[in-house]
């Protein structure tokens, strides 16, 4: 990346500026204040589902960078989150690692397991990729099953450590210390997805999702390109598992490598948003995880007879997104000219001669 | 571990009964992707709602499993067509992810609706013969499996015909080779692609019905099944409807058969991992003749 430190912080600084960086603090300040609020009224489901939306925020925009900017749409998302927040767990619990390390290392590991597979996947275009990223995603969740070492079918549980050891192993009750930690992550995110949105590097990405030839023809090695959106995407999803594993503190491969509440609530969070914007994934986390939320714990929960009415309620939503609003939610308000269409900072007349492959 | 050859025959058999199944879902499966090139993800479910309608059948009026085969696959089938024409149709010419959404949305909706409507409940379909075990010497399997087995090579056999010997068979085929020639030789696509697409549906209920007679009938049953189905397709060619039965059977067999070697929880995985290696090393499938790339 050509980006210098203070180019870095230029940009930034010019998105500040204006309304547009009125808007930012102001939804930056509630953020931060919301929490404080549930946690003195006492109010912990807005609080879950606030810390869910940051969370799946965190996967959406992960995500986004392979299936929006690339245009590998991937259904198997729920493997790097998986090996993410086993990677945190299991160094907690075998090797006493704090998670503020562990949950780095898992994305790092889910980056690795990112690169491996891209091998055979990247092999497979269009709808044959997304099938393949469930069928791979199948394999981890069996894979995981019968892995004794860590912990099989029955998953893991770390013990309760005494309140000095809090802060080191990230124990809190509730969710109120964790949204603060999602947004950390959501922030930083954030800033590296749109440093390399607008470099030369997700320029060349977008150049893939448009035509592979064409790309392919300007000189732009497709596969090099497809692993680099896979890295990033992995790593951040790996993160957010490891916020999962220190906040829900029990993982089993059912839960963590599920195709329905991690892999498709993560495509359909970006898809409703809308999948060629930068911020559709959020929108689209914070629009669709309450809806979500709600028909989970206010009926599913009380009348077990009704179960599965959640993700009923998600294939309408995705129905309705795909048929009538393919384009999502902030696509759709910018086609119709209210909100401004990002303009990617990123000039190649800028370039020199010899920079432009 | 030792593995007798008794046992070895027993999980040849029972992988190419199993097997005939898989093939039923997968032939649906290809059809839809040999004559549309949409990948219908919902394909399992479909084939749940064929079990579902078999059990409702016998629960409520008291049809045998078999009789009931030919209306389970008249409703999928009628379902199958007003699917194509309230939502595939409309995203035929849509972007890639509205294509996979779009299916993808209708196997939430089936799967997770058959889940609220009939409770999230495990039911079974017995009747005077599904308890029957046919022997001989050492070797045995149910008598519902080896009907499954027979009523798939039927179907097949028919599908062959209508395929290779009517003309709106010959049509389907034309319109998968190249839809803009056979539009131009006065075939109506749109109406070719309601017949392949309840078609496609219809053949995948049809293995369910079967399906039910010796396997549980329960709404998330279609999951597997439906990834089965699209390893099969992959490994028999992309859209080669009769790759995809003789490919159903090899996979069923390497399942049992790995089975006697690994533990049963890992069985899948074989599956799984041939697809993959099949990917590597040769992506337009056994019998590909379209390529897939």
């Amino acid at each position: 990346m050509s980006l210098k430190i203070s180019e870095i912080i230029d940009l930034i600084r010019r998105q500040l500026y204006g309304t547009r960086g009125i808007i930012i603090s102001l939804i930056s300040l509630t953020l931060l204040i919301l929490p404080i609020i549930f946690w003195r009224l006492d109010l912990p489901f807005p609080a879950n589902t606030l810390l869910l939306c940051l969370l799946y925020s965190i996967l959406a925009m992960a995500w986004n960078i392979l299936a929006g900017y690339t245009g590998q749409i991937s259904f198997g998302h729920a493997i790097f989150f998986g090996v993410g927040a086993y990677t945190t767990m299991i160094l907690m619990l075998y090797y006493g690692v704090t998670p503020w390390i562990g949950m780095f290392i898992g994305g790092i590991i889910a980056a690795l397991t990112g690169l491996a597979l891209g091998f055979p996947l990247f092999r497979l275009r269009s709808h044959w990729f997304t099938l393949a990223t469930i069928a791979a995603s199948e394999i981890f969740k069996l894979v995981f099953i019968s892995w004794k070492w860590v912990g099989g079918a029955a998953g893991l549980q770390p013990p309760i450590v005494p309140s000095e050891l809090a802060l080191y192993y990230l124990q809190y009750a509730g969710p109120y210390i964790y949204i603060y930690i999602a947004l950390g992550i959501l922030g930083i995110e954030i800033i590296a997805l749109y440093l390399i949105i607008n470099s030369k590097t997700g320029f060349y990405l977008q150049a893939i999702r448009e035509d592979e030839y064409a790309a392919m023809s300007m000189g732009i090695n497709p596969f090099k390109y497809k692993m680099i959106a896979m890295l990033v995407s992995a790593f951040f999803t790996g993160i957010g598992g490891g916020l999962y594993t220190v906040r829900y503190r029990f993982i089993d491969p059912f839960a963590v490598f599920d195709l329905i509440t991690i892999s498709v609530y993560i495509a359909v969070a970006g898809i409703l948003g809308g999948i060629y914007t930068f911020i559709g994934p959020i929108v689209g986390a914070f629009i669709f995880m309450p809806i979500t939320e709600y028909v989970r714990a206010q009926i599913v929960v009380r009348f077990p007879r009704y179960y599965g009415l959640h993700v009923f309620v998600l294939g309408i939503i995705l129905a309705i997104i795909t048929l009538s609003m393919p384009e999502g939610v902030v696509g759709w308000l910018e086609k119709k000219g209210l909100i401004k269409r990002e303009l990617t900072l990123f000039n190649p007349s800028k370039l020199k001669e010899d920079e432009i492959i | 571990m030792t593995v007798s050859l008794i046992d070895l025959i027993n999980a040849i058999i029972n992988g190419v009964l199993i097997g005939s199944i898989y093939s039923l879902i997968a032939m649906g499966l290809a059809l839809i992707w040999g004559v549309m090139d949409v990948i219908n993800f919902a394909q399992g479910d479909f084939m749940m709602l064929g079990a579902f309608i078999t059990y409702w059948l016998l629960a409520l009026a008291g049809i045998d499993p078999l009789i009931s085969i030919p209306i389970s696959f008249s409703i999928v089938f009628i379902l199958g067509v007003l699917t194509q024409k309230f939502i595939i149709e409309k995203i035929l010419h849509a972007p890639l992810v509205s294509q996979i959404t779009a299916t993808f949305a209708l196997l939430l909706i089936i799967r997770y609706g058959a889940e609220v409507f009939f409770g999230p409940f495990t039911r079974r379909v017995s009747t005077g013969y599904t308890g029957i075990i046919l022997r001989y010497g050492a070797i045995s399997f149910p008598l519902t499996r080896g009907i499954a087995f027979v009523a798939s090579i039927i179907v097949t056999t028919a599908l062959y015909f209508f395929l290779t010997k009517t003309y709106i068979g010959i049509a389907l085929r034309a319109v998968s080779q190249n839809r803009i020639a056979a539009e131009l030789l006065g075939i109506d696509v749109n109406k070719m692609y309601y017949l392949a697409f309840g078609l496609g549906v219809g053949i995948s209920a049809v293995g369910g019905s079967l399906l039910s007679t010796f396997y549980p009938i329960y709404p998330e049953m279609g999951a597997f099944f439906c990834l089965i189905a699209f390893i099969i397709v992959v490994f028999g060619g992309f859209g080669s409807v009769f790759g995809a039965y003789i490919s159903g059977i090899i996979i069923g067999v390497a399942e049992c058969v790995s089975a006697l070697f690994i533990p049963p929880t890992l069985k899948d995985v074989v599956a799984f991992g041939l697809f993959i290696i099949m990917v590597l090393i040769r992506p337009t499938g056994l019998f590909g003749a379209k390529l897939g790339l």
